[in-house]
């Protein structure tokens, strides 16, 4: 699988002088919140204040440490200025997060809305049954992306691991590099768009040819990312549905029981 | 066929004197009624499905499995020379439950007027209409309800005073909303009724509204992933219960569930990985739908996964710390007290709440007999077909179930269950359902002696390995 040097977002970005956490910033401003080794039920209830204060967060010292920007109403707007652990965004309700490196397993899981951005790379399972918002990853992105999706838009601009989209419900993960073996694995529906190779096709995936009302769709998306050259031979993986009436097929079967 | 036995009245031999004609001496009875051990009817018959089906059988309710060893196999030996009962009819026993207490981790533990709560069962297995009644049967009588696989129901949410909302591997509907709507979060792990596998709801009872709850399209089997899909093992569910609490601020407690398989070692795990309620579930749990030989063959019964589980806690230090639900196969106060006597710390009911709700009463005696069952041994769930209006999604069907009338019966079972902890309690000389304890108990067999610990009845030792 080709990996995808998602460039220069993966450079840390100095911050920006802002106004310490607490210290009366308000809307339209900026404030550090700083991780390091504090815990992390301390750091959370420092990025919620901030964003009740109405101001953009920036966080910094990361250090890979887990569940930060957990569970952000609509209307934060946070950048993570290193590299994050697990779950990093999950639960999003509304919140606009960007990851300036690379993020940990279950990147924004269980999303609901919002849009999350990683300049740099995202573990397993990323935007695992996320029901809406936008994830959007510029590096690759480990096995199980968008496992059990059910709504919303997953675009990796690299490529993505082992069993990505197993069981996916709903939504589209938009793979612009290579899909690694059993892509789409036991859809139930959703869409799993790949421009490059597919190691091989999960159980009950059927790749079909989009058409291109749907192709303009997916390509309207890659370019208000600001994807450049999107225009590809795309590869759409859908459920086969043998698997839907796996058990059930003969009703009249169950009256033998 | 077996050997000739005609009778030769010139063989010395040969029984004749008294003889039945055409039925001589040596011609077992089972030669004509065919009744092998192994090759039972049922088993005969099960070859002749799976030969026709290509596949494993399904089926609802719980399993068919005749030789588990039983909670009927203890009794209680109430207080005589060496303690003193309460009087039974006159004095308190205190049945309040508090579950979820860490200190310094939880800010509002559940706290329950009894031992005794309502099961997971999603909202698809079980139809609206049931949810919504058991939820207000559990909360006449200060009790609680769980919501299952298939997310939040208004229905249950409106009804129930006390709501676990369940985190299955799959999801449905999972968002930050219903988990802040929560009472408390079970991240389930796995069910009694077939651990090791993910919920199983079959096409006629994925209806609509059960489609638009679980983003499936309509009428498809669903067969929920078993893993959960971010976490793999205990290290990770460490830090995905953080994002719980960090979800819901450390409101609310968090349980986990899971089917008894090695509960000595499962529940450790659990424990050590930070939750604080663990629900365990034995094979006599029941379950919409499930491969028969699942629901016959996994899991251990729930007789054996107490003793395990309460020693678990114990030795890694937790048991102040950590709650244990038991449940699988409970049937009323008498399970439940010896369950709560063996180290459960509440105990949750599932098939016994859709009984006394009015599964397999004898109503719509002609929809039983068209399914080839009747009331009193229906087991067929998974069809959605269910008379009474309590396992299906049929409009029809579930228009059958008086909500009111059905909440009532389940806060009257739920009260008598309470009654009958309490009654077993005070004869045992106990002021308080939750001092129930293994001394309490003996044991009638060697088998039960081993699998508790619980002294053999008598003779007073426990059972020498």
């Amino acid at each position: 699988m080709a990996g995808h040097d998602p460039g220069d977002g993966g450079d840390v970005t100095a911050p920006a002088h802002s106004p310490a956490a607490g210290t009366g910033a308000g809307a339209g401003t900026e404030e550090i919140v700083e991780v390091g080794h504090r815990p992390i039920r301390e750091v959370n209830a420092d990025i919620r204040k901030a964003v009740a204060r109405g101001s953009r967060v920036r966080v910094q010292d990361t250090l890979s440490r887990h569940n930060l920007g957990v569970a952000l109403p609509e209307g934060a707007d946070l950048v993570f200025e290193g590299s994050v652990g697990y779950y990093c965004g999950g639960l999003n309700n509304g919140a606009t997060i960007r990851v300036e490196r690379n993020a940990g397993w279950g990147l924004g899981e269980a999303m609901a809305s919002g849009v999350i951005t990683v300049d740099g790379y995202a573990g397993m399972a990323a935007g695992a049954s996320m029901l809406g918002g936008l994830l959007h990853v510029r590096g690759d992105a480990g096995p199980r992306t968008g496992v059990a999706q059910k709504g919303g838009d997953i675009v990796v601009e690299g490529s993505v691991g082992f069993l990505s989209g197993f069981m996916a419900h709903a939504g589209r993960i938009i793979v612009l590099a290579d899909a690694a073996d059993a892509a789409g694995d036991s859809l139930w529906g959703g869409e799993m768009w790949v421009a490059g190779n597919i190691g091989s096709p999960g159980v009950d995936s059927r790749i079909v040819e989009p058409d291109a009302e749907e192709v303009a769709s997916v390509e309207d998306l890659l370019s208000s990312l600001g994807v450049g050259d999107v225009s590809r031979r795309w590869k759409k993986i859908v459920s086969g549905q043998k698997l839907w009436h796996f058990e059930s097929r003969d009703a009249q079967a169950w009256l033998m029981i | 066929m077996a050997d000739d036995l005609t009778l030769d009245h010139d063989d010395p031999a040969a029984f004749v004197a008294g003889s039945v004609p055409g039925r001589p001496a040596g011609a077992a009875a089972s030669y004509e009624s065919g009744d092998s051990p192994r090759w039972t009817p049922h088993a005969i018959a099960d070859v002749q499905a799976k030969a026709q089906l290509g596949r494993y059988q399904v089926r609802g309710f719980s399993t068919f499995q005749r030789n588990l060893p039983t909670l009927d196999d203890l009794v209680f030996v109430p207080a005589t020379m060496t303690r003193l009962p309460l009087e039974g009819y006159r004095e308190d026993c205190d049945t309040r439950t508090v579950l979820g207490d860490r200190p310094g981790l939880v800010e509002n533990p559940i706290e329950l007027d009894t031992p005794v709560y309502i099961a997971s069962m999603s909202f698809g297995a079980l139809s609206a209409t049931a949810k919504a009644a058991l939820g207000h049967g559990a909360s006449r009588v200060g009790s609680m309800t769980c919501t299952g696989e298939g997310g939040m129901l208004e229905d249950e949410r409106e009804a129930s005073d006390v709501l676990v909302y369940q985190m299955t591997p799959s999801r449905y509907m999972l968002d930050l909303d219903h988990l802040r709507r929560a009472d408390a979060i079970e991240i389930a792990v796995g069910q009694g009724a077939k651990p090791g596998t993910g919920g199983l709801l079959l096409g006629m009872k994925v209806s609509q509204r059960v489609a638009d709850m679980r983003t499936l399209p309509v009428e498809v089997d669903q067969r929920s992933t078993v893993r959960h899909p971010d976490f793999l093992g205990a290290d990770d569910l460490r830090v995905k219960i953080e994002e719980l609490r960090e979800a819901v601020d450390y409101r609310v407690p968090i349980f986990a569930k899971m089917g008894a398989t090695r509960p000595r070692y499962d529940v450790a795990i659990a424990a050590k990985a930070g939750v604080d309620v663990i629900v365990l579930d034995g094979m006599e749990g029941g379950t919409n739908a499930a491969p028969e030989l699942l629901l016959d063959h996994t899991g251990i019964p729930t007789i054996a996964a107490i003793r395990a589980a309460r020693e678990a806690l114990e030795d890694c230090g937790m048991a102040d710390e950590v709650k244990l639900v038991v449940a699988g196969g409970i049937r009323g106060g008498v399970d439940a007290a010896k369950a709560l006597a063996l180290g459960a710390d509440a105990v949750m009911i599932g098939t016994a709440a859709l009984i006394a709700m009015g599964c397999n009463s004898p109503c719509f005696v002609e929809d039983y007999e068209a399914m080839g069952t009747a009331p009193g041994r229906c087991h067929h769930c998974h069809t959605g077909l269910c008379p009474v209006g309590i396992q299906t999604q049929d409009p029809e069907l579930e228009a059958r179930l008086d909500v009111d009338a059905a909440a009532e019966r389940v806060a009257r079972f739920l009260t008598a269950t309470t009654m009958e902890i309490s009654l077993l309690a005070k004869a045992c000389g106990k002021s308080s359902v939750h001092n129930l304890e293994p001394e309490d108990l003996r044991a009638l067999t060697l088998e039960a002696a081993a699998f508790t610990g619980v002294d053999l009845a008598g003779i007073d030792r426990p059972f020498d390995w």
